[in-house]
Order: C-alpha cells, then structure tokens, then sequence
C-alpha cells in the first residue's frame, strides 16, 4: 500500500509542478525583435524607418487619396471630371467635402495612414534615441533626422489639409489613445523645433551615400520643409472659429520667422548642392526615375515602379494600351483651360504644363477644351513600360530648388526688400525664357518696382512654375488669397469662354495634322491671332475648341464646378466620420463646417 | 431498417460494460453446466453475437449466425445476463438447459449514453443540453464529412455549406453566436482532443457526435465551450470475433441550377444601346468590336458559348470506399479502419480526394490497469478553387463570375481591358476557362493523431486516468496566379508584372496535450442505494505551436502554368520567404465536476473549470467558469403513478453557468516589431514596423452565460419522445476587433459590448410502425434563435462592407445596438424613373430636366434618364445620396432552421430521407446586382432579368437614342425593369431575396438480403443502396442556391451571394457487407 500511495504522491506532484507555475503560460512572440536590437543595428533602424514610406504607400494612404487630391482646386489646378457635381470627387475637391465622402471616409483612408506613419516615426525616433548611439554613428544619427523629418512632413500635411488636429509625438500608450485636435500653432511650433534638430543629424545631398539618392532625406530638405512650414506656420489660415487669420503666437509671426527661413534658404543655395537644371529635365528625370541627388531635386516619396499613382493622376492621358504604356491612364487632373493662354507665349514652361492632347492608339488626338492635361509627367518620357493597371511607379517631387528659390525671394523680399531678393525671382524666372534675357529683364524691371509688385509677381510666379504639383491651395491659403484668386479664375474662365478681355483673338477651332513620326500632333489655333481661316485651308482635320457644333464648349457649369461652396469657407476638409466615430468623442469637427452643413 | 442495421454496427460502450462485469469475476468454480439456446430480436429475427454472461462473472459467449449460443456455467452460477447492443439486456434466472430470449428494442434515449466532456453519460441522467447523433443515423447515408452527416439533424445547431465547391467551408453556429467580430466556431474535441476542425475525418469511423449546447455541459471545458461543444468519438474495438465490413459506393452529380443569360442577339444589342448611353450616341465603341448597327441580325445565329455549362458542366464523379476490421478478447481489443474518397467536382480543374487511417487498440493488463492507445491519420488533396477564395488581393479575383458575364461568342480584339478604363479594382472580362486555370490551387493536408491513456484503479471506485497525445497538423497551400489575374498585374515589382506568380504557404501546427482526471463514486461511502454521488477532478495542459512559411515567387517566364511553375520554382523571382513563428497557444485548466442524484429522481451537477491561457497577460489569465444544473425526473413521483401506463419518463431540466472564449490571436499582449516584405518602396525589399493590430495588454476573456431550461419526455412505450428547450445566453466582454483607425493602429482587440441570444428548440422522435415485417419513423428538429446586440461599448453603430463590388458600393452591413449581426444595409428601390418624372429633354446641355418633387438618384445611380433605377428617399430632401438614405433591408439570421428525417422499411427495404430548412432569412444576392446592371463596365453579358423586352429600352429601329418622351414611354409601355445603365452597382431591397428554403438533403434506398441468403453466404450482412443528394430545393430564391455565403473574411457579413460555386446534385450507389 505505501508503494501505491507513493505513486499517488508522485502523480499529484508532477501535476502540481506542472501546474503550480504561472510563467508556463508565458507565450512570448517568436517571429519578432526588440526594439533594443533594431534600433541599434543601422540596417534593421533603416528598415523600420522604411516602415513610414510603407505608410505613404497604403492603397488609400498619400498614394490613392492624399496626393491626387489635396491641393485640388485652385486657380490653376481642377479636377477634370468636376462639371459631374454629383460625383464625390467633384464635392471634395470643389470646396464642398462631405463627411462621409465615399472617396475618403474609409478606415484606411489617408488620414489613418498619416497616423500610422506618425506612429512608425514616434517608435523610431524613441528607439533611435534610446537604444541607437546618435552621437557617434552618423548613420544612426541620419536616421533619426530622417525619422524627425518625416513626421514633421506628414504633421505638415495633416494640418494643410484638416487645421487643427489631434497630436501624439510619442509612441501611442492608453493615454493618448484619444486625444483632441490641439491647435495647429502647437504642431507648428513641435515640428519646426524637430526640423531644428533633424537639419544637424542628417548630411547634405551626396555627403553620404544614403543623401545621394532624392529617394532620403538630406540637410538641403530639411531646410527646405523648415521653410515651407514655417511659411505656412506664419501665413493666414482658416482657424478653428471659422475665421481667417494669422497665428496670434508671437514667435509664429513673420518677424520672428522670416530670418530664420531665410538663413535656412539661403544656406541650401549657397551649399550648392543642389542645381537648378533645366526646366523640362527636372520632370523627365522623375520620368526617368533618376533620383541622383545633387539635381533639382531635394525629396521624392519613394513609391516603387509597382506603387503609386502620380502618373496615373497628374500625367497625359492614354486612353489606350500603346508602347509607351499598359496603362492606359493620366488626365484626371489639369490646368485651368486658361492656364494655357495666361503664359507668356514664349514662356518654355507652358508646353510643358498644358497639354491639350491625349494618347489614343499610340497616337496623339486633341483633348476636348475644357479639360487639359498637365504635361510634367509622361508615360511616353519614361524608360520603362508600365505594366501594372493601377500603379506608374513614378515618385512623388515633394520639393524642388526653384521652390527654395521663390520662397526665398518671398522671404528676402520682406526683410530686406525687393533689389536683395530680386536675384532669386529672376533664377527661376530667368530659365523660363532662356532667348528671351529682353523679356526677363522687363518683368524684373516691373516686379521690383515695389515690396508689393514684387510679392503678387511671386504669385503669378509660383503659379506657373508650379502648376499640376499640388503646391498653390497651400500658398493661397497661407497669402489669404484663396477665394480671391478663385473668384478671378472663374472671371478668367467666362471671358475665355467668350473670348473677351485679355483671350480676344482666338479661332472657334483648332487644326491639326499627325506629323511624320506617326504620333505626334501638330495643332494650329491655340496662338493669337490665329484664324479659322488659315486653319481651314492649310489642315484636313479640326476640332471645335471654344465652340463646338454652335455650343460654347466651356460652359457656365464647368466653369462655376471650380468651387461649389466660397473656397475660404472650407480652406480644411472635415474629419471624415469614420474617424470621428472611432475617437471616442475626443473629436469632432468644427462647428462653422457642421453647421452649415 | 435502423435496428437491423444497428445490430451490426460494433459499440465500444457494451464491451466497456461486459468488461466492468468481468473485473468482478475471479473465483474458480469447479462444476459446470451447459446451457443452449437461441437469441432472437421481437421481430423475430436471430441475433448475432448477442452476448450471455453470467452475472458476476467473466464467464460469456456470443451467439453465432443462427442466433444460437452455447455457455458452460458454474453449477452454482443463478442467472444469465443477455444483451445486445440497441437492445435492453435480460437478466434471466438459470432454469433448465435450454433457454431461448427474445431481446427487446431499447428505449434508446433513456438509456443511450452520450459524452459529456471527460466522460461520458447515460442521457436520462443528463441535466444539460446535449444533441447527438450515432452511428447509426451517420452511416445510414454516406457522406464525405462529419458535417455534412449532422446536417440538419440537430436542434439548436445552424450548419450553413457556404458554396458548392469540394471542401466548401462549412459555418457551424450553435445557438446562434454571441461574438460580433470573432469567429463563432464552436469548440471541436476528437476523442478528447481539441482539433480546430473535423473535416478530415472518416464519417465511417465515428461512433457518435454529441454537441453541448448550454453552459452546464459546456463549462467542463469552460474557456473555450462559449459557442458550444462538438464531441466526436470515434469507433474503438470491440472484443469477439474478428470482423470485417466494407462499405464502398459511387456516382455522379451535375450543377443543380443555372441561370439564364441573354441570347447573343439580345447581347449584341444591348452592348450597342450601351455603347451609345455612354458615348452621347456614338456608336464607335460597339462598332469597333461588333460590326455596324445593321449587320447585328446577325448575331442571331451565331453559335454561342454556354461558358456555364463549359466550366461547371461535367459530370462530377465519387468514389468512396473503407473497410475496416476489428475484434480481439476482453483484455486486448483493437480496431482498424482504412477510408478512400475521391471526388472529381463539376468545376474544371476540380477535385478533392482523402485517405484516412485509423487504429485503436485497448489492452488491460491487470484488473486495475486499462492501457489504450489510437492513431488517426489523414491526408487530403484539394485541387481547384482559387478561382473563388475568400483571401484574395481583390475581390476581381473571385471570378467565377465570368462564367455569366463572359461574351456568348468570341469577339476579337475584345481584351480584357476594354471591359474597364476606370480606376478600378474590380475586375475585368476573361474568358472563365482561362480565368480558372489562371487561378489555380492545389491543397494538401496532412494530419496525424496519436493518443495514449492510462487508467488505474488506485483504490476501489477510484480512477486515475491519465491521457497524452500528440497532434500534427500540415496544410501544404500551393496557388498560382496566371497572368491574367489582378495579382499579378498589380503586386509584384514592375518588372515582374503579368508574368505568373506563384504562392507556396507550409501551415504547420503541433499540439501537445496532457490531461489527468481523477474519478471517485462514492457508493461506498454513502452506503446507500438512494444516493449517488460521483465526483471528477482534473488538470490539463495543452500546447499548441505553429509556423507558416510562406514563399512568394512572382516572375515566371510567360506561359508557365501552374503545374510548370509549382514544379520549377527557381525560373522565377523570389519575392519574400516568411517563415513565420507565431507565439505559442498555451491553455493550463483545472477543472470538477460533481454528479449527484436521489433515487435517479431529483438530479444535480455542479461544474467548475479555472483556465489559464497565454493570450491574456499575467493579471487576466484566468477565467473561471462554474455552472450548476438540476434536474427532476417527474415521472417517478408518486403523484404521476396514473399516468404510468402512457408516460415512460418526464424530466425538467434548469441550468445555470458561464463558459468563456479567447478566440483571439496570440500576441496581442505586447507591441512587438515585425519584418515584413514590400514591393512598394524603391531600393527596400522589406521593412519593420509593429502589427497593425494594437497590442492591448488588459484583454480577458469574453464571458457567456447561459440559462437553460428543457423538457425530456418519452410516452407510449418509446413510441414518442422529445426534448423542448429553451434558452437565454448572454455575451459580454466581447472580443471585439476594434476599429481604431486615426490613431496610429488600424485595429486593436477588446473586451467591449454585450451580445444575447435566446431561443427555443424542439426535438421528436416518433416511431409511429414497428413490425417484423415494416416500419416506419420520423424525427424533426426545430431551432428558433433570435440575436440581439444590447450593447456595443463605447462603440457607435457601425457599418460594414462586404466588398464584393471592392469600394463602390461601401457599407452594405450594419452593426448596431439594438440590432444583430448580419442586418443588410442600403437602398430601398423604388422602380425606375418614367418618362413622367422629367419636365423633358434639355438638347442644349443634352440632359433630362427631373420635375421638381421627383426624386434624384443620380448621386447613386448617375446620369438620369428615363428608365434609369430610382431609389427610395429616406431624408425628405428629394435627393437620394450618402448614407443617410440607406436603411436596414435584410437580415442574415433566420427565425428558425431545422429538419426531418423519415425512415421506413418494408421487409428487406429500407428508405431514408433529409430534409433541412432555413426560414426567415434574407439573401444578399449580389450576382444578380451584378448581373444586371452595368456599373462602369462594357462588354458584360447579363442575366435574363435584363432581356429585351423586360429592360427599359431608349433604342430607335433606326439605331439611335431616343429622347421623345412620348416615344420612349410608348416604346417602353409593356417593359418592367429599369435600364442596366448605371454609374455604380447599387445595392437596394430588390437585391435581398427571401432565403428559405426546404431541401430534399438525402433520399436513400436500401436493401439487404435477408438473413436466409447471408447464411449460406457465411455474411453477416450484405446492403445495397442508391442515394440521391439535393434532390430538390424548395425555394423563392432566384440565385443557384440559397444557403450560401460567400463574403467570409470577417463574419459580419453573413449571406451574400456573389461569384459562388455553384451546388450540385448527386446519385450515388453503394453497398454494406459485414462479415
């Protein structure tokens, strides 16, 4: 018997072993790493960094919503399907944005994507700064400032596009699961003070080898994101009350900012970089996906050949599969029809923004009048084939040096004058009519008259040097010019419609022949001066342009589809309800949005 | 036919008993005496291997084939015990040499045992809710799964065959689901070990499958019993002679339904009027790939493409075989079982087979000491189906579509891309045949089982058992992406695109588990025969590790097709390998249960399990899950005595209890980095970042507590018994995958919310013949269930979409307090636009002017016209646009499901037939959306909804688009339907169909030579058998089939019809041999 109650004892005892221990129930996660480890070892911080561009590549992260449609519409930039104000897309980007836009109130919509990058950004600017030894390893050093950078971008973003917005700097815990907006002078203020940081941690263009790619974030980006951000920082905006007004944060104002701007501006010129090309090369570069830094650009969103969808929205249309693309995409934005007549006739850069054709079979046909193409991205500039049916690949220009350049004759021009900062304008103005030194010589004579003339020169300036890349709605808000110039770009539109005013002297078609290499249109009757006349009896082929089977061909509701709503009563969309209802009450949109609504 | 055929179906649980009688023989006697005699059933009938023993004793025999035995006894031995398995043992005193016995029927529910969780049960002493089904109703109809044998039969349990396809997911639900996110699975338990599905399983080789349904029976297995308890037991063998059955059949099956789609003529000219609605009247995009308006006649007499009948069209055939063989003595029994299915589908490229092998074996080496020991193995092949997979990269690759939407004939030039120029990721047109060889999938698992126990008497009615086994689980997933998939158009790197892409992905899964319980009754304490109490501890202790590797090739040379491809895989690029580790699944329990009852009159059992698992943090790992019930057995009070001669036994039953779940994944206790691929960002391969699930480390478990209360009853001598329950549970803390997109994390996992379900189930057994020469008996089923959502947390109303038609129609589920899970969401249709509704044409902007007060779908529907569909306005604003104007219009959850079953015999015949219902729900018939309507595509073929003469037409004789409204109501006086013409798919009422349906499951004829010839023959049984499947559906549905649901990657879109494989109906023909 005392053998079998041995046993017993032995029995219960094993079991109570194996029982009596909680740490048995430790299951910890086999397929991962501590954050110590990653971030102390450069190639694994780099990966993690790398886990923010995975962000901006989400399908409706800055690759489906964000990027095609901020920025939409301004004076020079539309929404091509907008006269169909029953579409969506026409509210969003016509100043009339719903909350549950079908575009954008989805839980993976840009707005959780940019938070998801913030958050990839706090884990590895904390890990970097816990674990990673910054002080002495410039490559771990580099990706702290990039970390820093990119999370001031995205901050950026989010403010351009929403105000005030909820702000989380360090990883997510409990308590800051759900927070509210906070105003934006206070992400400003955060995030310049990390650009501050970031610009001593990270190396000039081609400094290093990480800085020789545009694809990472070098010291010349920086300074440039510290000025855009500043400039917006110290710009007017449409505050939380519905008014618009400047920051009334004394070290927000333009006295306390433009210095430092400046210095940062002129630091990335003088450091010589970066160089201002030519006009056209900087655009068939991102066509050809050359991304060698040191050229005229300073950061591209790195989106693969298989991801991203800038060409697909911004670039000439194909209507069909040719050789230049399986695509057959582009177009969904362009240029105000009057763009194009608002150039000077010899400025290079208005062929290379307006294009009035699309891609049909291989061969170029005349698009309708109303909607145009940008032509700074081109299936037919690129190298490669594209094959995928819903992404170019093509990376995202977030800066480029004439962008430094005009921001800096911005600047100067309020701190030291017209004449100091006249050689900047004329860097970027100059370009545009490379035989024509008479005509720039005339403008800059015109703009430096005053500190005024100067500043709306700027304004045209920044207009056509930068139509098509989604950079004017921001410069209009932060100048309080927004429905200012809308207003006028409507004007524009009904006397171009009518071809009175300034657009006077125009044929009712245009003309035009495919020339010998098979594809490429020549078009007669987009110059002043030239006739139908002359068209009908030296062309086979025309279009109706401004008219077109007896009807004006830009009609009162193209025109009027520019903006549904006054732009500077909706210089922010809303919070999209999916987020409003997954932040716990913490957030809500404002009360002049809902209450018009 | 039932009886007969359970006379021959071996029971492990006879033998238990037989040998329980032997532990207590032992004396020696020295006289003997002999005594013969012949065992015969009431219809009388000889029985074979009947046993005779002599009560207390080891000393027995079995009969022979005549029914005739022979037993030497002891002199002073004084009676015999007679029995049979499915019939009531005798106790006959010893008198003479000669003693024949007729063995009666048992009153099988009354005496029947059933598992219950570590043990097992005689169901009139149960006092929770269990259904089960034996054997006998198993293998009565052969089926390929366990499932598909309970189908039906089972009050309180919802079996959904969510498509037609081989191996078709199969949704069990048992008394609805108390989760809103998670996934209701009810817990599966192969004898005694948790196994996350039965579908491998031989049908032959089990002996029972008994489901626990309230808290009081599912608590023993407390953390995990929440959506119930499914206790398979397989057959183990049984002691005698060796015997042998075989059973083989085999047939054939084709589609059940098809639909019908326009005839070409009718195609053709839809495809011009579209042509010309969408391109202000030029014809150039019908012209360019069908010819001039004028020749179109022609394609009156084009021969056409059936691409329904070409896909799903074959003549599927099954075949089916398993023998197994079993016998042994009382102290060493084994049994062995080898099972073989094949199945050629109805689909092209579609077909499923199996191999199962079993074997058992339980010896006793001392009276104290049983050893047993089992090996189970599996090895399954799927091939085909990825041309419907529920984890694609977009829904446009769920294609079986094309087989509807395909063109009638060929056309050439028409590529794929023409069908779509627009942001889309719905997909295109392709041919269905290249589409499913494009989409291939080749599966294969394996899985073995070991098993081993050890029970020990260690004092007398005190029982140590100790159980450990092992389980290995490999799920090999090979799928190929032809080039004309969205996959491979779209994932891989640049360079890589339209060439064929493989996936390989190695599941591997090993589970260890080891169990002891402790077993004493307590008769000899309580010395009483009155009282009876039995008392079970135990501990538990499961580990399960898994890994998936899962390797990525994308790149082949063109023209690779899957077989080339799974073959050489270095002809393309690897993309990522994963070899992923997921965090172990650890459950540690302590668990008693405590059985009592007072003259088998007034019953208790309290139950009480404490969880421990590694998906919960330190401070919440456990649970603790106690359940009480009772039970009073009415008919044996006095005051019943009147009605003894009608009423054999009426039993109350109540319970109480709480049964948990942790249905979650593991790892969410902690955010942890990593590493994953990427083809999206330049120069990177892959990147780390933390799940986008956020970590939540104060998880604990959701809690369900149900209450019960049921009604046994048994009249007329067995003639009629039933059960009628009733039912309350309630969910809280739910597991609820939270949405918390804005935040940084898409997701995160939380207790939150409270869920209800109460219902009412009814069960009857009615053996209304029972003669020698005939019978006949009907058993039906019944299951009301109603859900509830009562709370959602801090969570608002929710909507869902089931993202059949990818964004554009968003939302099409609801989610509210209030409400349940599976309400459908969208527009209330209200016909189409007449001509009446406009003030008329505007030529100048060349658009239709709506009178004021009408109101305008067009943010829906788009540019209206005329015939255009119009939606129901819910907002008394005139416009129908966002989601305001969206209602509930359906719900998933029928009122009640159920079945019947009827079996009969006339002499050596025998039928069988299934029945199953659903009642009361909707079905989200997304097919015919898309079948009638054109969304943003061209080229689409439709479904005859859509035919000339039914659609709206604004088509002239002359071949242009009319906008006289006096011709165009004229030309459309006698059409019903709107215009397919529309900007978007549009879900509204008209695409929620009435889902009930009455189906024929099974109808199956046997018959089996009588006894007489199966003598000379030296069988103990020869049957043969014909059996139809999904004879008929009774139904309003118009789709394939109404039970369906397709939209599975969350479950909270139940219901939706969309790109199904189709059902089938099957004849087979078999055979029973024993011998």
């Amino acid at each position: 018997m005392n053998k079998l109650k041995l046993n017993i004892l032995l029995i219960l005892g094993i079991a109570g072993i194996l029982s009596s221990c909680d740490s048995l129930l430790d299951a910890p996660t086999k397929s991962s790493m501590d954050e110590q480890v990653i971030f102390s070892t450069p190639v694994l911080a780099e990966a993690a960094v790398m886990g923010i561009h995975q962000s901006f590549a989400e399908t409706n992260s800055y690759r489906g919503r964000f990027i095609p449609f901020y920025g939409l519409n301004t004076d020079v930039e539309i929404y091509n399907s907008s006269e169909n104000i029953t579409d969506d897309r026409s509210w969003l980007t016509a100043y009339d944005p719903r909350v549950n836009s079908i575009q954008m109130n989805t839980d993976n919509n840009a707005w959780a994507k940019m938070y998801e990058g913030i958050e990839r950004a706090n884990l590895a600017i904390r890990g970097l700064r816990n674990y990673g030894d910054v002080k002495n390893n410039a490559e771990l050093a580099q990706l702290l400032g990039e970390a820093l950078t990119l999370r001031a971008m995205i901050y950026y973003d989010l403010v351009k596009a929403w105000g005030d917005v909820p702000i989380r700097f360090e990883p997510l815990t409990t308590e800051s699961l759900y927070v509210p907006r906070s105003d934006r002078d206070t992400v400003y203020k955060y995030i310049l003070a990390d650009l501050e940081e970031a610009e001593n941690l990270v190396a000039w263009p081609n400094e290093t080898s990480v800085t020789s790619s545009v694809e990472r974030v070098s010291k010349s980006f920086v300074k440039g994101l510290y000025a855009r951000v500043a400039l917006a920082a110290s710009g007017f905006s449409q505050r939380a009350d519905g008014t618009i007004r400047l920051s009334n944060d004394a070290s927000l104002s333009k006295d306390v900012l433009y210095p430092k701007i400046k210095k940062r501006l002129l630091e990335i010129i003088d450091s010589n970089t970066n160089k201002l090309g030519e006009f056209e090369q900087n655009f068939k570069n991102l066509c050809l996906e050359n991304v060698s830094a040191g050229q005229e650009s300073l950061y591209e969103i790195p989106f693969s050949e298989g991801r991203g969808r800038v060409l697909y929205t911004f670039g000439v249309r194909h209507t069909t599969v040719d050789k230049y693309t399986q695509q057959p995409q582009g177009g969904n934005n362009g240029p105000l029809p009057n763009l194009f007549y608002d150039y000077n006739k010899y400025d290079i850069r208005r062929d290379i923004t307006c294009v009035p054709y699309e891609w049909t079979n291989g061969v170029q046909v005349p698009r309708q009048f109303k909607s145009w193409c940008f032509g700074k991205l081109r299936y037919e500039w690129m190298k490669r084939v594209v094959t995928s049916t819903n992404d170019d690949g093509l990376n995202w220009q977030v800066m480029r040096l004439a962008d430094v350049y005009l921001m800096a004759a911005e600047v100067i021009n309020y701190t030291d004058g017209p004449a100091v900062a006249a050689p900047y304008l004329r860097a970027v103005h100059g370009r545009a009519f490379p035989n024509k030194s008479e005509l720039v010589d005339e403008f800059m004579t015109q703009a430096t008259t005053s500190s005024e003339t100067f500043f709306n020169a700027i304004v045209d300036e920044r207009a056509f040097e930068f139509a098509g890349e989604m950079l004017r709605k921001a410069d209009l808000i932060r100048w309080n010019l927004l429905s200012t110039k809308l207003v006028e770009a409507k004007n524009k539109m009904t006397r171009l419609s009518e071809r009175s005013g300034e657009y006077e002297g125009y044929p009712d078609k245009i003309y035009y022949k495919t020339l010998a290499d098979g594809e490429t249109l020549e078009i007669y009757g987009l110059e002043k001066g030239q006739t139908d006349e002359y068209g009908k009896n030296n062309y086979t082929t025309s279009k109706g342009w401004f008219v077109s089977n007896g009807l004006p061909t830009l009609t009162s509701d193209k025109i009027n589809s520019l903006y549904l709503r006054d732009p500077d009563t909706r210089q922010h969309w809303p919070i999209w309800q999916v987020f409003i209802d997954a932040s716990n009450y913490t957030l809500e949109n404002y009360s002049w949005f809902n209450s018009s609504n | 036919m039932n009886e007969i055929k359970s006379k021959f179906i071996c029971n492990a649980r006879s033998m238990f008993f037989l040998l329980l009688f032997s532990l207590f023989s032992g004396a020696v006697f020295a006289q003997v005496k002999t005594i013969t005699g012949v065992v015969k059933d009431q219809t009388g009938e000889p029985i074979i291997g009947a046993n005779i023993i002599v009560k207390g004793t080891s000393t027995g025999t079995v009969t022979d084939m005549n029914g005739s035995y022979k037993l030497e006894v002891p002199s002073n031995a004084k009676t015999l015990i007679f029995s049979y398995v499915g019939m009531k043992a005798q106790e006959k005193s010893i008198s003479g040499s000669v003693m024949n016995v007729t063995l009666e029927d048992d009153t099988k529910l009354l005496d029947e045992v059933v598992a219950i969780g570590y043990g097992t049960a005689k169901r009139k002493d149960i006092t929770g809710s269990v259904s089960s089904v034996n054997a006998a109703a198993i293998s009565s109809i052969p089926v390929a799964s366990p499932i598909e044998a309970i189908s039906g039969k089972l009050a309180g349990v919802q079996i959904t065959t969510t498509e037609g396809s081989p191996d078709a997911e199969v949704k069990i639900r048992v008394r609805g689901g108390g989760s809103i996110t998670g996934d209701n699975k009810p817990l599966f338990i192969v004898d005694g070990f948790p196994v996350s599905s039965i579908s491998d399983i031989s049908p032959s080789d089990i002996e029972s499958i008994d489901v626990l349904k309230d808290a009081s029976s599912t608590a023993i297995y407390g953390s995990r019993g929440a959506n119930g308890v499914i206790i398979v037991t397989t057959k183990s063998g049984k002691s005698g002679k060796v015997s042998v059955s075989y059973n083989a059949y085999t047939g054939f099956k084709k589609i059940a339904k098809t639909l019908d789609v326009l005839p070409a003529g009718d195609y053709a000219k839809w495809q011009y009027e579209l042509a010309l609605l969408r391109n202000n009247g030029d014809p150039e995009t019908y012209e360019k790939y069908y010819g001039a308006y004028e020749d179109m006649d022609l394609y009156n007499d084009v021969p056409v493409n059936d691409w329904q009948n070409l896909v799903f069209g074959r003549t599927g055939y099954t075949f089916n075989h398993n023998l197994s063989i079993n016998g042994g003595t009382d102290n060493s029994k084994f049994s062995f079982s080898y099972s073989h299915l094949k199945d050629i589908a109805i689909m092209q490229m579609s077909d499923y087979k199996r191999d199962n092998l079993s074997f058992k074996y339980n010896n006793k080496p001392t009276k104290k000491i049983t050893l047993d020991f089992s090996a189970r193995y599996s090895n399954t092949g799927i091939n085909g189906g990825g041309a419907n997979e529920q984890k694609e990269v977009s829904s446009s690759d769920s294609r079986l579509k094309n087989a509807i939407i395909y063109t009638p004939f060929p056309i050439s030039d028409l590529t794929a891309d023409a069908g779509s120029a627009d942001d889309t990721e719905v997909g295109n047109l392709y041919n269905p045949l290249v589409y499913i060889s494009d989409n291939d999938r080749q599966q294969s698992r394996q899985n073995y089982n070991l098993a081993g126990a050890f029970t020990w008497e260690l004092y007398k009615n005190l029982k140590l058992k100790m159980e450990v086994g092992y389980d290995d689980y490999k799920n090999y997933d090979k799928r190929y992406y032809g080039t004309t998939t969205y996959y491979v158009k779209n994932v891989p790197a640049s360079e890589n695109q339209n060439l064929p892409a493989i996936i390989l992905t190695n599941d591997i899964r090993n589970t260890i588990r080891s169990t002891n319980t402790l077993n004493y009754d307590f008769k000899e304490v309580l010395k009483s025969k009155d009282h009876n109490l039995n008392v079970m501890v135990g501990q538990e202790y499961i580990n399960e590790q898994s890994q998936s590797l899962t390797t990525v090739v994308h790149g082949f040379p063109d023209g690779f097709d899957s077989e080339t491809a799974f073959r050489l895989t270095t002809q393309g690029q690897a993309y990522s390998i994963d070899n992923f580790y997921y965090p172990d699944d650890i459950l540690l329990s302590f668990f008693g249960r405590a059985n009592y009852d007072y003259k088998s009159k007034y019953l208790l059992t309290a139950t009480f399990r404490a969880d421990g698992s590694s998906k919960f943090s330190a401070g919440n790992r456990w649970g603790y899950f106690p359940s009480v019930a009772g039970a009073w057995r009415i008919s044996s009070e006095e005051f019943m005595g009147s009605s003894k001669d009608w009423l054999d036994d009426l039993k109350l039953r109540l319970s109480y209890g709480t049964a948990g779940n942790n249905d979650i994944p593991s790892g969410q206790m902690a955010q942890t980095y990593r590493s994953s691929s990427t083809s999206w960002i330049n120069g990177f391969t892959s990147y780390w970042a933390p799940s986008k699930t956020m970590a939540n480390p104060d998880l604990k478990w959701e809690t369900t507590i149900t209450r019960n209360a049921g009604l046994d009853f048994t009249l007329f001598r067995s003639k009629l018994s039933g059960t009628a329950e009733v039912y309350l549970n309630t969910t809280k803390d739910l597991l609820i995958y939270f949405p918390t997109s804005g935040t940084g994390y898409d997701y995160q996992y939380r207790n939150m919310g409270e869920t209800e379900n109460r219902g009412l189930e009814f069960t009857l057994n009615w053996n209304a013949i029972e003669k020698k020469d005939y019978s006949l008996s009907f058993n039906a089923n019944i299951g009301f269930n109603k859900n509830l959502i009562k709370s959602l947390g801090s969570m608002d109303d929710f909507g869902w979409s089931s993202g059949w038609a990818s964004t554009e129609i968003g939302w099409d589920y609801w989610v509210a307090t209030g409400g349940a899970v599976g309400k459908m969401w969208g527009f209330k249709s209200d016909g189409r636009y007449e001509v009446s509704d406009f003030e008329g044409y505007d030529e100048a902007n060349k658009k239709w002017i709506l009178k004021d007060g009408v109101v305008d779908s067009s943010p829906i529907v788009g540019t209206l016209r005329p015939g255009s569909m119009k939606l129901k306005d819910m907002t008394n604003d005139n416009i129908v646009g966002g989601t305001e104007d969206r209602v509930v219009i359906g719900d998933a959850n029928p009122i009640h499901t159920g079945g019947f079953t009827i079996n009969g015999r006339v002499k050596d015949f025998d039928l069988t037939a299934n029945f199953n219902w659903s009642y009361g729900n909707d079905v989200y018939n997304a097919n015919k959306v898309e079948y009638t309507s054109t969304s943003k595509y061209q080229y689409r073929n439709m479904t005859t909804e859509m035919q000339d003469g039914v659609r709206w037409t604004n088509l002239r004789e002359d071949g242009t688009i009319s906008n006289d409204p006096v011709e165009l109501a004229a030309m459309n006086a006698n059409t019903t339907m709107w215009s397919p013409y529309m900007s978007r798919f549009v879900f509204s009422d008209w695409a929620v169909e009435d889902g009930s349906f009455l189906r024929l499951n099974t109808l199956s004829l046997g018959y089996s030579l009588p006894g007489s010839v199966l003598k000379s023959l030296k069988i103990q049984r020869l049957r043969f058998y014909a059996t139809a499947y999904n004879l008929f559906v009774l139904t309003n549905y118009t789709g394939f089939d109404p039970e369906v649901s397709t939209r599975r990657q969350t479950t909270l879109t139940p219901g939706v019809d969309y790109s199904a494989y189709p059902k089938s109906r099957q004849m087979v023909f078999g055979l029973n041999l024993s011998f």
